[in-house]
């Protein structure tokens, strides 16, 4: 694994007309680090990430992935997994149907799907329709997608969503286990004690960014938390009123 | 390239939008079909028509097999940006241009199966309908070649809906557009200026498959026509899938 960022986001902004969701944020992924991209719902998390995997241009700045756009990086569908929050499997069909498109999207064997179904715990389920899922099992297929091509980098928009109590621990578990193994995860959310216990490195936005570095500088002893110290940085819900 | 058109020829045959449509164009055809055949019984007895060119009429009849094409390949396209999937699509296919080509080639490859439908079904109908209202089949050079219009009107349609629903981007828009301008807006427009009118494309698709109304333009001058709308529609949807943000 090279030196280069994971990624690079350089200044980035969006501006939706009037509306400015993400304003000059500036951050970078370390090889190997699992990194916790906070914020509350609304403060420009996934569209960060949507234009990290040029889905969305940005309005200035730049976002780079292993030192390239998405778009112009060889192989990048390979290299780069997304479980994307609004991202859908194909509609009308099974689990194990809906990899296999993208599984020969990747131009990958038929057997990797297997792989990946037992990866995630979804094997018995392959074969029912996506559509009686648990939201649950929903998130397991997200990843099981993600994971299809083996990549270097893993991009997990709210991967804790609607999981329960044990899936939540799963997917702890699950995610140091794909970090060990060398590769790089950036995952967004909003549910900081969980964020606090699975990752490495923080990001922090509300539109601007607001901290971006090792978990273990912003709350560095055991008489604070992730979360107290997420709203001095981003303020309460009530200061957020006061300002307006 | 191969890998994307492999998993789009896949998508194409997942969920449940190929069998309703392919159920929808068989309807569409019997509907047509039988009626033709009511209509060829009486103006045979009353001499207004013969045999051949009743025969020829009931092929044609199966030209509506052609919104079940155009609906299948606007739908081929917008239901995924209606759940997202699209994203995806763009994420895995290396670059959005080789989507639509994709996507495109696999949607004509589709309209060859509905064509091919239309080429077993409208000769059965032929002889079940002729056999039911006893009448007798005089298969001629016409009906041959409205035949061959029809498959080719049917084959075109998937891609031009899969343009369609590239550039109207929702699902239930795309639904309601198609069967809009083909349904009302070429018609009436033929009727109320033929002279601008025959330059659609529903008209000269009609043209294609020897609809025999008037200031109809010439079977070349109509695929040209056609040959143009889908330039145009591809070049229009590639502009926008390559410079708009995908939601």
């Amino acid at each position: 694994m090279s030196d280069t960022a994971a990624v690079s986001v350089r200044g980035l902004t969006k501006r939706f007309g009037e509306v400015t969701a993400v304003e000059d944020v500036t951050f970078e992924v370390r090889p190997g680090r699992i990194v916790g991209l906070l914020g509350r719902n609304g403060a420009g998390k996934t569209t960060s990430l949507r234009m990290l995997l040029g889905l969305s241009r940005p309005s200035s700045g730049t976002a780079t992935v292993f030192g390239r756009p998405y778009a112009d990086l060889p192989d990048a569908a390979r290299r780069v997994g997304v479980s994307m929050d609004g991202i859908a499997p194909m509609p009308g069909t099974s689990g194990r149907r809906d990899l296999r498109i993208w599984a020969r999207m990747l131009g990958l064997p038929a057997t990797r799907v297997d792989e990946v179904l037992d990866k995630v715990g979804l094997t018995g389920s392959a074969d029912r329709k996506i559509k009686g899922y648990s939201t649950g099992m929903r998130q397991r297929h997200a990843l099981a997608v993600a994971l299809l091509a083996d990549p270097e980098l893993l991009v997990l928009d709210e991967p804790a969503n609607g999981l329960d109590p044990d899936g939540i621990r799963w997917l702890r578990t699950f995610l140091r286990s794909l970090a060990d193994e060398g590769r790089t995860i950036l995952l967004s959310s909003h549910l900081l004690s969980e964020v606090e216990q699975t990752v490495d490195d923080v990001v922090i936005l509300q539109r601007t960014l607001r901290y971006s570095g090792p978990i273990s500088e912003l709350v560095p002893g055991s008489g604070t938390s992730l979360e107290e110290r997420f709203f001095e940085l981003v303020g309460t819900e009530a200061e957020r009123h006061v300002d307006a | 390239m191969r890998e994307v058109l492999n998993a789009e020829w896949l998508k194409a045959w997942s969920g449940r939008t190929w069998w309703i449509m392919g159920a929808l164009g068989v309807f569409l055809g019997l509907l047509g079909s039988s009626g033709a055949a009511a209509v060829a019984d009486q103006q045979i007895d009353s001499g207004a028509t013969d045999a051949a060119a009743a025969t020829a009429e009931l092929i044609r009849s199966w030209f509506s097999v052609l919104l079940a094409s155009v609906l299948f390949g606007a739908l081929f396209v917008s239901r995924e940006y209606n759940t997202g999937a699209i994203s995806r699509s763009v994420l895995l296919c290396g670059s959005r241009t080789r989507l639509l080509a994709a996507k495109t080639i696999v949607g004509t490859a589709m309209g060859l199966v509905f064509a091919l439908l239309a080429a077993v079904l409208a000769p059965l109908s032929l002889w079940g309908f002729f056999t039911l209202f006893g009448m007798d089949v005089q298969w001629s050079g016409e009906a041959t070649l409205t035949l061959l219009g029809v498959l080719t009107v049917v084959t075109l349609a998937v891609p031009w809906g899969v343009l369609l629903g590239w550039i109207i981007r929702n699902q239930a828009a795309s639904v309601t557009i198609v069967l809009v301008v083909t349904l009302f807006v070429d018609e009436t427009l033929f009727r109320v200026l033929p002279a601008v009118g025959k330059f659609t494309m529903g008209i000269a698709m009609g043209a294609v498959y020897r609809d025999a109304k008037p200031e109809m333009l010439s079977i070349p001058l109509a695929l040209l026509v056609i040959a143009g709308w889908l330039v145009l529609a591809g070049w229009t949807a590639r502009r926008l899938l390559v410079t708009r943000d995908v939601k």
